[in-house]
């Protein structure tokens, strides 16, 4: 469970440094406030990030999340590693969301710009 | 965790949604289509036939949405049971041949706006196409409260003067009918699937309306609501006088509402039509664009069709193409024996589809633990019988296909 969790954080952090070294594309997400679980089904390990007019905030646990996301751990990790569209699992099923269906989008845009598949 | 989401569709808007995809204006074509096939009160029992087996449908897709909570919808669920070849080869003709339904639907909407505006048929479809694609475009959907409106007043319109063609008729108008050929009712019953397809992209809502169980319950409500509703207008259809050779024959539920209620009646018919047909068609042609963005991510379409538009959110290539698909299927269908031909394709893709479905809820990850060999037994015997009932369908559809490869040869 303590290895699941912490490579998930360590996939997390790999994640919003890849989106934090596109200012550009930080930007363009001014005005974008959601709170995103991600859940892996697997392992049970969980994480949240918190951003605030498009930024990633440290304070992660603050409030109830707008977003989760969920599947299996490899699936997670694949994802925040930039190692596999969003797209793909989702559209297979073995990645699922519950929330605004914007906030998604929004989210899938920013992991498709940031993938180089 | 459950994500905080203040705006959840409830009960209600549930239930407009999947009403409000089932129901277009091309439905009324195919109702009529049905009576074309049984007359009297056996178009009635083939559409009343068709609604008791997709009760059982709904229950199969809320035990799939229950397991896979995803607004992928179909191929989700399919590629998680068959894997994702297979799943997407079960999923892709359906998605097709709801293109082709776009573009009659897209001619019936022509057809009525001559008839309010006194414009070119043409004109009218092209009118229409363009402001669906253009507010598409700009990423506005009509909310719940638009959807629920657009379909209640159609319904409701469509449901009280299909009652007074019935209050109107003779008596015995609906139950003198001779009884049809087992084969005629079977292949009946496969055509009135294409009335009820759609009614599952409700799964497709999952996500927001934060759990599975008012997505299950809605698609049984959903079910019932279309049963009575297209069994009354099955109803109020059997008992108008035969009229074979109309001009309008595109609009069948105009020509009702003229004989039950005058030029107003017609005119308010002509309105709700195009407010549903509006609502309807704007909704699957987001939905379906997201589709195709996603799959031209796979590479099954040109890469290019996943771009997103970085400020509306809304993957406009898709559009685009998905849009001009529609014009070119408006402008393919041509005439009554083609259009026909591609409804009973869609009430085939449906069965095909349902067949699926059917199969996958007694696969894995959606069965059970100790789920009993006589439900999977029970399962595989309707999910022959639907397989069956969309032969019977595209049967009955193949002869004016087979006409038309006459022409075209003659040609």
């Amino acid at each position: 469970m303590s290895t699941a969790q912490t490579e998930l954080d360590e996939a997390v952090a790999v994640f919003l440094g890849a989106y934090r070294a596109r200012p550009a594309l930080v930007a363009q997400q001014a005005g974008w406030s959601p709170t995103i679980a991600l859940r892996a089904t697997d392992t049970g390990a969980s994480a949240r990030v918190r951003f605030a007019d498009g930024r990633p905030q440290p304070d992660a646990d603050a409030g109830p999340p707008t977003l989760v996301v969920s599947s299996d751990q490899r699936t997670l990790e694949e994802v925040l590693r930039l190692r596999l569209g969003p797209n793909e699992p989702y559209l297979f099923g073995e990645l699922t969301v519950q929330g605004p269906e914007a906030d998604f989008v929004r989210l899938d845009y920013i992991a498709t710009e940031l993938c180089p598949l | 965790m459950t994500p905080h989401e203040p705006e959840r569709p409830g009960p209600v808007a549930l239930l407009a949604v999947g009403c409000g995809t089932a129901i277009a204006s091309v439905c009324a074509l195919g109702l009529v289509q049905i009576q074309r096939t049984l007359s009297g009160a056996w178009g009635v029992a083939a559409v009343v036939t068709a609604g008791a087996l997709c009760l059982v449908l709904a229950r199969a897709f809320s035990r799939l949405t229950h397991v896979v909570p995803s607004g992928a919808g179909l191929p989700a669920f399919l590629s998680r049971a068959f894997g994702r070849r297979v799943g997407l080869r079960l999923a892709l003709p359906y998605l097709l041949l709801m293109i082709a339904l776009a573009g009659v639907e897209t001619r019936i909407v022509g057809v009525l706006l001559a008839r309010a505006l006194g414009i070119p048929a043409g004109c009218g479809a092209a009118a229409f196409l363009l402001v669906a694609w253009a507010v598409c475009r700009r990423g506005i959907r009509p909310g719940y409260r638009v959807q629920f409106a657009a379909t209640a007043v159609l319904m409701v319109l469509l449901g009280v003067l299909a009652a007074m063609s019935l209050l109107r008729a003779p008596a015995g108008a609906l139950a003198g009918a001779a009884a049809p050929s087992p084969a005629a009712f079977l292949a009946a019953v496969g055509q009135a699937f294409f009335l009820f397809m759609g009614f599952e992209l409700l799964t497709s809502h999952v996500e927001v309306a934060g759990s599975s169980r008012p997505i299950g319950r809605a698609l049984r409500h959903t079910v019932w609501i279309l049963i009575l509703f297209y069994g009354l207008l099955a109803a109020g259809f059997a008992v108008e006088p035969a009229r074979p050779d109309r001009a309008d024959w595109l609009t069948p539920q105009v020509g009702m509402a003229e004989a039950a209620g005058g030029a107003p009646a017609a005119v308010a018919v002509i309105v709700a039509c195009l407010l549903a047909s509006y609502t309807s068609f704007a909704g699957a042609l987001l939905a379906l664009s997201r589709l195709v963005q996603v799959l031209a991510g796979q590479g099954v379409f040109p890469r290019p069709l996943a771009r997103v538009d970085p400020r509306r959110l809304v993957p406009a290539r898709a559009l685009d193409a998905l849009t001009l698909a529609g014009a070119l299927a408006a402008a393919a269908i041509d005439g009554r024996a083609a259009t026909l031909a591609v409804l009973g394709a869609a009430a085939a893709a449906a069965t095909l589809v349902y067949a699926g479905v059917l199969w996958a809820r007694e696969r894995p990850p959606f069965r059970e633990d100790g789920r009993s060999r006589g439900a999977g037994l029970a399962a595989a015997a309707l999910a022959v019988v639907l397989l069956a009932l969309g032969a019977g369908a595209l049967w009955e559809a193949l002869p004016p296909a087979a006409r038309i490869l006459e022409v075209v040869h003659a040609r």
